[in-house]
């Protein structure tokens, strides 16, 4: 294995982790994104954590101006100027005033010379330098233009720090080859997407290339939060996922039953079903329980505010409030178009991180649709089942579907995650509707896998024990006749039984009353007495 | 670096005097042409009535970055017309006149 480059650590959540390390130290990496996408902060942020953790930096800014960038550093709670003071970071603006006149050639040596000045009355170690493009339409002509880029890069190189650039992407056809310029003078480059899906903003980020490093490839999401920017990348699916754990009960006596004990410990259980099935019924009536044994749970709530929620679940007789009160449920409740699905999944893993509960419960993952696509959905759910997976946090998702089809509600990727999926259905049958329960699939556990029949009662959910008659399972009133016929038949069977009974007594008493009377004529007579067994010609007698 | 004093004292008069400061980095050619072209100008149009501060960026960066240079050459002008800055070489001569208020036939005049 070779050598290692050196790496200057960003600090910013998520980010290293994608650029095993850090950006590159005595090397260029290029930020290249359009407005609104991050890269200023981006940049500052590097500085600023940077200067945190003890190395001195420079900001080199030629669009915005050195007050609004403090300014705009206080709101995410960075206190710029406490650095600046300590010597830990320095802004430099390189804007022209808007009333300078120009007679001649000029270069950014002054900058340099500024620049290179105060790396070494700091020893810097950082430097970024932002929106470049803006300086180099200073030039009007190319080959001034690569005059400056190379005076740049050259001292760059010479100062070993570690260095970003900050640039938009032009749509100006001749701006094309300074942005090759740009790219290949670059070590790292870094490509800022912010899209707009559905009407909802998505942010992507990409590492295009990474000199000497390896990197993780894809494109990961990344949102700017109250204090800096958050990218989430998706770990290695399934290798640090905790195992099963001990079976716990639903909240619901019956299904406990038909799961053999329960749900277990740290599994993915998903509970399907039309709307006004009581998914979230049952849900709530797994938080009771959990709740009720001193353990946390984190209810991501799509569809009601928390109040709602827990007014409605209160009428089958799951009471939540106490839970809520005590610290022990918090209840997220956001509509899914409120923000991007980046958003979403940073908040409640922020829950996770601080409530650090037993069990989550997603309300519904249909929901999720709403946050930007099925793509954001998608990738939203995976980020948060994976996060439970890793902390052994049990899951539980109600998904909504739209038909009675069972194929969808175990689709979107995520199934080999699920370890446990409850369908939930209505038949209508003779007039009127059942609610039926029917378990799927139950890793590690076994279950039942017939339909059972339950009931929505004002304590909780009911179910019914399974009918099995003649061969096939009934609900509803066909059950109830069934069982009525049934019992008929018992009782039918019975009857016969006992007048069946009744013949053998009958048949006793005559054959007891026949040997009687054969004895007296024998007496009478005074012939020998018969042979035992019967005279021929009298009917043999059946023992029973 | 101290400022160089004035090709020419100032003569009793007591006409204002021009007072550039100019931003070099050391011999590069630019730089040079900038030079040139003051101290030509401040003989020819000025008669010497001028006030020069070379300074050297590589030299004194603290001086670039207190008066916000990021260019080179930048000649700052404080004259008649109030503060102006000029970047570049000076090699066109008209827009250095005109920012001092200067004609470019005349000389030494104020407007």
């Amino acid at each position: 294995m070779g050598q290692m480059i050196e790496k200057a650590p960003t600090h910013i959540p998520g980010l290293d982790d994608i650029l095993e390390g850090g950006l590159p130290r005595g090397r260029t990496t290029l930020l290249s994104g359009g407005p609104g996408s991050g890269k200023t902060l981006l940049a500052l942020e590097f500085l600023y954590r940077g200067g945190l953790a003890g190395e001195a930096g420079i900001f080199i800014g030629f669009e915005e101006p050195l007050e609004h960038l403090r300014q705009y550093a206080a709101t995410l709670g960075w206190d710029l100027p406490a650095l600046e003071r300590q010597h830990r970071l320095f802004l430099l603006g390189g804007h022209l005033k808007p009333d300078t006149l120009v007679s001649g050639e000029f270069s950014l040596k002054g900058l340099l010379a500024a620049a290179a000045g105060k790396s070494q009355e700091m020893g810097a170690r950082r430097i970024a330098i932002d929106a470049l493009e803006v300086a180099l339409r200073l030039f009007t002509e190319p080959w001034q233009v690569r005059n400056e880029m190379h005076l740049l890069n050259h001292w760059l190189q010479q100062a070993g720090l570690a260095v970003v650039v900050t640039t938009r992407p032009s749509k100006r056809a001749d701006a094309s080859f300074y942005e090759d310029f740009f790219e290949s003078m670059s070590d790292c480059v870094i490509a800022l997407d912010a899209r707009v899906n559905d009407q909802v903003t998505t942010r992507r980020l990409r590492v295009i290339k990474y000199r000497g490093s390896g990197f993780g490839r894809n494109e990961y999401p990344y949102t700017i939060t109250r204090s800096g920017l958050s990218v989430a990348p998706i770990s290695t699916l399934g290798l640090r996922h905790k195992p099963l754990g001990q079976k716990m009960t639903t909240g619901c006596a019956g299904l406990d039953e038909i799961l053999d004990g329960g749900y277990r410990r740290a599994s993915c259980v998903l509970l399907a079903g039309l709307p006004g099935t009581g998914k979230t019924l049952l849900c709530s009536a797994f938080v009771a329980a959990a709740c009720g044994r001193g353990e946390r749970v984190l209810y991501i709530e799509f569809e009601e505010s928390a109040p709602a929620m827990v007014e409605n679940v209160r009428s089958a007789g799951i009471v939540l409030q106490p839970h809520v009160d005590a610290g022990q449920l918090c209840i997220l409740a956001h509509f899914p178009e409120a923000m991007g699905a980046e958003e979403h999944f940073l908040r409640a893993r922020q829950a996770i991180d601080q409530l650090a509960p037993a069990h989550v419960v997603v309300d519904a993952i249909s929901a999720c649709q709403r946050m930007g696509g099925r793509q954001a959905a998608f990738e939203y759910l995976l980020r948060l089942l994976n996060t439970c997976k890793e902390r052994g946090i049990t899951i539980l998702m109600a998904n909504q579907t739209a038909s009675d089809d069972l194929a969808e509600i175990s689709g979107n990727g995520i199934s080999s995650l699920v370890d446990t999926v409850i369908g939930l259905a209505y038949k209508v049958d003779a007039g009127e509707i059942t609610r039926l329960l029917h378990v799927l699939k139950s890793r590690g556990s076994r279950h039942s896998n017939q339909q059972h029949e339950y009931v929505i009662t004002d304590a909780g959910i009911d179910l019914r024990e399974v009918y099995v008659g003649e061969g096939e399972v009934l609900t509803g009133t066909a059950r109830q006749v069934q069982e009525a016929r049934d019992r008929a038949e018992a009782q039918r069977r019975e009857w016969e039984l006992q007048a069946k009974e009744l013949e053998l007594q009958r048949l006793r008493q005559l054959r007891h009353q026949r040997g009687e009377d054969l004895a007296r004529r024998t007496a009478l007579r005074g012939a020998s007495p018969p042979p035992p067994g019967g005279t021929p010609g009298e009917p043999e007698e059946n023992q029973e | 670096m101290a400022p160089r004093p004035a090709a020419d004292t100032e003569d009793a008069s007591s006409k204002p005097t021009c007072r550039f400061r100019l931003f070099v980095a050391g011999n590069e050619p630019n730089s040079v042409t900038a030079r040139e072209v003051l101290a030509r100008l401040c003989r020819e149009h000025l008669g010497g009535r001028c006030q020069v501060e070379i300074v050297d960026v590589f030299q004194q960066y603290e001086a670039a970055i207190a008066h916000g240079v990021s260019v080179v050459p930048t000649l700052q002008v404080e004259g008649p017309t109030g503060e102006r800055t000029i970047v570049g070489s000076l090699r066109d001569e008209a827009v250095v006149l005109a920012a001092l208020g200067l004609a470019r036939s005349g000389g030494g005049r104020e407007r």
